[in-house]
């Protein structure tokens, strides 16, 4: 494109010398509305839009969609560079090749780990990871620095010759192969006064002023598999220190701005740099490196280092680099669709989708406290444990008793660190004597594996670890009238509270496990993924005359608040002990040994800096997270707050960061706030267990 | 000449390395500076040396976002944020040097139910404890930065937002010579390509450091290290609850300014603002794997880039410049660390993470008033060391923009 512009007697970007090997900034245009590409770097093409570049750019009203695709391949040496040097280094290499030719378009970006060998070509993003990188970039041409080299009509000796081959006249081109004193005319170059003082007329000049090497793949690769071939290779010289001019094209930096902060204590290479930002534009330091190494030197620096090779050597936009990647994506349940034909609404909680509100979250509350209902908790982490060592390692893992369960029990359970702090919580069901059933939150799931998993080996302990999380769903019933639905779907012993079995219902196999986190007698049906739907349109259909109306999230934090059961980290932070969860009886002290049990130990005998409560106040529930506050004083933060329709008041759980015997005097969203013990609702748990 | 060469600071070296300070000061990047420079100006301590590695600002000072805020979610870090938020706003006038600190306002944008709930606490909780933080919906977030895509590239809605109007930027570098030229002024000496290789012990005393350019005694050592603390530290047997991870960023070339807000999303996990320069600044989470390589990956520029483009499409056609890496000293409850260490002689500042540069004047300022006073200042107090085993962290990854 540079070309296409130069034949039309149009200079790219009104003036500089041009190099046309991508390596100073002075070709760089707005193409199709993107700024700063060097259009020698371009192939020109019918219905691009090249506009010249203002100064600084605007930003872009609007985007484009993301067209460019990534490619990712394997190969044993890649070659960056296809002059003589990286022609003959691919042409030698034992195994599979890749090469970049920046000459067809594909320029490396960046060399990273691996190696790997980053590269935009017309074809999009290609990334490449490899045994060995040849750098055979070549090298760049000294730019001429002196008043006067941002006018037009100065080319270096190559892009001379290109231009020259392309048929472009150059006319009177006088070739000059010393740094010169300066370039005179306006606008057009006029005239050349060479380094001996002779001026010498010219509308074109030619610099042949000596070549750099382009070692930024170089310098980026050091530690790696990387080696250099040809005029990549070449020992840098230094060109004479600059007296006068423009330094860096791409800032605007003079060898008197960089003389100003040199005067000013800025004596080193990097501080130079970021005192007047040359080396930091466009062409990363392509231009001014040279110079400014060659001005510290003179400066009495000894052997001023090149600063740092960062990518992107040459650049790609953002749209470019982000090809290939997707964001995460959440996952679904197997009854996702079954929660859209009931009209929920979804929210992304953790890595699922789950429903919200289906969308009456009254409605659904009461289904739970006085009739049926049905929830997805296919999102718990599930996991099965078995082998010789598996009560050792669950009493390791555990604060609680494992080992006294008998089968067919259940119990639920914290998941503590070794500091003490509540992990996660879930159950642990006894299958038989050497096979466990355990539950971890939907956010703890993917971790709890990996916890399980690095104790059973730093143990030594023989077991099996299968996560089930994603191979089976779960559907918890819950209600009074959840053991009628049951019932109807076969089940005529359904297990007691705190056990579970292994039955049928309505045809599907499920491991029946209760506890409850509503509040009423809840059953969770866990089954083959693959059974969810069937089995919950069964029990949606055989629950109908019974009332049943299923449950979101949102209803769900209501039903569990009532409950006082706090949710891992909703309610619990960072640090949250169980003395500070108020949850004492769930860490057996007495225990030989589990996680964390040395520095609870030691921390139950400190002070205790800040307490989950329950709280209570009159009115609608403040905002979660409301302050609590003791007159003026912020005392504590709520962590949930719902109103409690059963109740008729708002109920709340929220740390309290002090330890007053009884705290008094506490408002909230300027109204009085009650501590209360929790459970709010049912605090016996008869409904529960009934 | 651009209009941001540095025009006024004057750096003053000192000829040579002496054999004894009242105070050595190891790391010279902004806490260390600022700790000097409060020393120096605010309580009369001027036999004061400052050891730098490299050159001033070549750590972590001068590879951070430059991002201020104070938008934390523990009452201890508000309190500290706010009071280096503010000190911020008057650095211009105090050094008489231009920071390039301008107030942004910084939006935490919310996607989903319970990202709603956090930043609706976030608000609460700043509020309670001296920080302008308020939630703010949609509506509210268009008019503030018209470029964010509500409909979050369609898997990210934008739902709400914590809107901190203090957020603000200030270039790194001239923070950095500010403070550096500020203690100069006071009779500071900083010492530029002095690597430290070891600490004078005497019983559980440290006495001084030891350096490639000779032995320095010292009244008291302060480390204020970035990247390396940890093997300093244990020059004295001493173990720092410190990981270092790399923290990677990107920067496009310069263009007129129009993003004015900072933007930040958790659930994203990326933030987003345009230097005074220009140019747009995106960061993201730390690399998940500890190390002390300062080498960017690929991986991390197409991912943050990805999902920057879910909240700001139109930055699609900018043009990367430069990515780069700094190491970020890690603690386990994602707060800083400042204070004693258990060895008399020795103190520091440390853990600073993702949220350094923040920090660096209420930083300074503290720690230049334990050394001068031989006092923990009350706005410290909760960061000292012993909080570990004490069993009072400060927890505050949901603050961190970055885990």
């Amino acid at each position: 494109m540079a070309v296409a512009l130069l034949r039309q007697g149009i200079h790219p970007r009104g003036g500089g010398c041009i190099c046309l090997g991508g390596d100073c900034p002075n070709c760089v245009v707005e193409v199709d509305g993107v700024a700063y590409v060097r259009s020698c770097q371009v192939a020109a093409r019918p219905a691009l839009e090249v506009a010249r570049q203002t100064d600084t750019p605007r930003l872009p009203d609007e985007s484009r969609p993301l067209e460019t695709e990534l490619r990712t391949a394997f190969a044993d040496v890649v070659v960056v560079g296809q002059g003589e040097s990286g022609l003959a280094a691919a042409r030698d290499a034992d195994g599979t090749v890749i090469s970049f030719d920046a000459h067809r378009g594909e320029e490396a970006i960046g060399l990273y780990a691996g190696p790997t060998v980053v590269a935009k070509t017309p074809a999009g993003m290609v990334s490449v990871q490899c045994s060995r990188v040849v750098v055979a970039t070549g090298a760049a041409e000294e730019q001429p620095i002196c008043p006067g080299s941002e006018l037009d009509g100065i080319f270096t000796k190559r892009a001379a010759e290109s231009l020259r081959a392309a048929g472009i006249d150059l006319g009177d081109a006088v070739t000059i192969d010393e740094q010169p004193q300066r370039f005179e005319g306006s606008g057009r170059v006029e005239a050349v006064v060479t380094a001996a003082g002779d001026r010498i007329a010219a509308s074109t000049v030619v610099v042949d002023l000596g070549l750099h090497p382009r070692s930024g793949l170089l310098r980026m690769g050091q530690g790696l598999e990387v080696e250099v071939v040809g005029d990549a290779a070449l020992t840098d010289s230094l060109p004479p220190p600059p007296t006068e001019g423009v330094v860096c094209p791409c800032s605007d930096v003079t060898v008197s701005d960089l003389e100003a902060v040199w005067d000013r204590g800025f004596r080193e290479m990097e501080l130079l740099k970021r005192a007047t930002l040359a080396g930091t534009g466009t062409c990363q330091g392509g231009v001014c490196l040279p110079h400014l190494r060659s001005y510290l030197a003179a400066k009495g620096v000894s052997t001023p280092a090149p600063f740092t090779a960062r990518p992107l050597t040459r650049q790609a936009t953002i749209g470019e680099v982000a090809a290939g990647y997707d964001l995460p994506p959440f996952r679904r349940t197997a009854l996702h669709d079954e929660h859209l034909r009931l009209g929920a609404t979804m929210d992304r909680f953790g890595a699922w989708w789950r429903p919200w509100r289906y969308p009456d979250p009254e409605a659904e509350y009461w289904s739970v406290r006085e009739r049926v209902s049905l929830g997805d908790v296919s999102t718990l982490g599930k996991m099965e444990i078995s082998g010789p060592d598996v009560v050792a390692l669950l009493e390791k893992l555990y604060p609680c008793r494992v080992a006294d369960l008998k089968d067919g029990q259940v119990r639920y359970a914290l998941l503590l660190d070794e500091r003490g702090y509540v992990l996660d919580d879930g159950l642990i069901c006894r299958l038989s004597e050497h096979r466990f059933y355990l539950t971890f939150t939907s956010g703890g799931a993917s971790f709890a594996e990996m916890w399980v998993r690095d104790w059973a080996e730093t143990f030594d302990l023989d077991v099996r670890i299968l996560d089930r999380t994603m191979s089976l769903g779960a559907i918890n019933v819950t209600g009074p009238l959840a053991r009628e639905l049951l019932r109807r779907g076969g089940v005529d012993s359904p297990p007691a509270y705190l056990a579970h079995v292994d039955a049928a219902v309505f045809g599907v196999e499920c491991r029946i496990v209760r506890l409850s986190f509503t509040g009423e007698v809840s059953f969770e049906l866990h089954h083959p993924f693959s059974d969810s739907v069937e089995l919950w349109r069964r029990l949606e259909e055989a629950g109908a005359d019974l009332g049943s109306y299923p449950h979101g999230l949102d209803a769900l934090f209501t039903l569990r608040l009532e409950k006082g059961h706090f949710i891992v980290g909703m309610d619990s932070e960072y640090d949250s002990t169980p003395r500070r969860l108020g949850l004492e009886w769930a860490a057996r002290l007495s225990k030989p040994d589990f996680v964390g049990k040395q520095a609870l130990l030691r921390t139950n005998r400190l002070p205790l800096n800040k307490r989950l409560l329950g709280w209570e106040m009159d009115g609608p529930a403040p905002i979660e997270g409301a302050i609590l506050w003791q007159v003026a004083t912020p005392v504590g933060q709520v962590t949930s707050a719902r109103y409690s329709p059963v109740l008729a008041k708002t109920v709340m759980l929220g740390w309290l960061r002090s330890d007053p015997a009884e705290p008094e005097g506490i408002s909230c969203d300027g109204r009085p706030v009650r501590h209360a013990s929790h459970p709010f609702y049912d605090p016996d748990g008869a409904r529960a267990r009934a | 000449m651009n209009e941001f060469v540095e025009s006024r600071v004057r750096l003053t070296w000192p000829d040579r390395l002496r054999s004894e300070y009242d105070v050595v000061i190891l790391g010279g990047g902004g806490h260390g500076l600022a700790t000097a420079y409060y020393l120096a100006t605010r309580h009369g301590i001027r036999d004061v040396a400052v050891i730098e590695r490299g050159y001033i600002g070549s750590g972590n000072s001068g590879r951070n976002t430059t991002v201020i805020r104070a938008n934390y979610g523990v009452p201890e870090a508000i309190r500290f944020y706010q009071r280096s938020l503010e000190l911020f706003q008057g650095l211009e006038e105090e050094t008489g040097r231009w920071i390039m600190h301008k107030e942004k306002g910084l939006l935490w944008i919310a996607h989903t139910e319970m990202g709603l709930r956090a930043e609706r606490a976030r608000a609460a909780l700043n509020h309670a404890y001296g920080a302008e933080t308020v939630f703010i919906g949609p509506d509210e977030i268009n008019e503030i930065c018209p470029q964010i895509d509500l409909a979050g590239g369609g898997r990210y809605p934008v739902m709400g937002a914590s809107y901190h109007p203090r957020g603000a930027t200030a270039r790194h570098d001239r923070v950095v010579w500010a403070l550096a030229e500020g203690a100069m002024q006071n009779g500071v000496e900083v010492h530029q390509n002095t690597t430290v290789t070891g600490l004078k012990v005497s019983g559980d005393r440290v006495t001084g450091v030891k350096t490639e350019r000779g032995d320095i005694s010292a009244g008291v050592v302060m480390m204020a290290l970035g990247g390396q603390v940890t093997m300093v530290a244990s020059m004295a047997g001493l173990r720092l609850p410190i990981r270092s991870h790399p923290l990677q960023a990107f920067v496009t070339n310069h263009y007129q300014p129009g993003l004015d807000a900072i933007v930040a999303s958790t659930e994203l996990l990326f933030y987003a603002s345009q230097t005074a320069r220009g140019e747009i600044l995106i960061g993201a989470e730390i690399d998940r794997q500890p190390s002390y390589s300062y080498r960017s990956s690929y991986g991390f520029l197409s991912s943050c880039a990805g999902r920057a483009l879910a909240l700001l499409p139109f930055l699609a056609d900018l043009r990367v410049l430069r990515q780069w890496a700094g190491i970020c000293d890690m603690t386990p409850d994602y707060s800083p660390v400042m204070g004693p260490t258990g060895r008399e002689g020795l103190l520091v500042t440390t853990g600073w993470g993702t949220w350094g540069f923040k920090a660096i004047p209420a930083g300074g300022e503290a720690m230049a008033q334990l050394i001068a006073t031989g006092e923990m200042p009350e706005l410290i107090a909760p960061f000292g060391l012993d909080r570990f085993a004490r069993d009072l962290p400060l927890s505050d990854r949901g603050s961190a923009g970055t885990q």
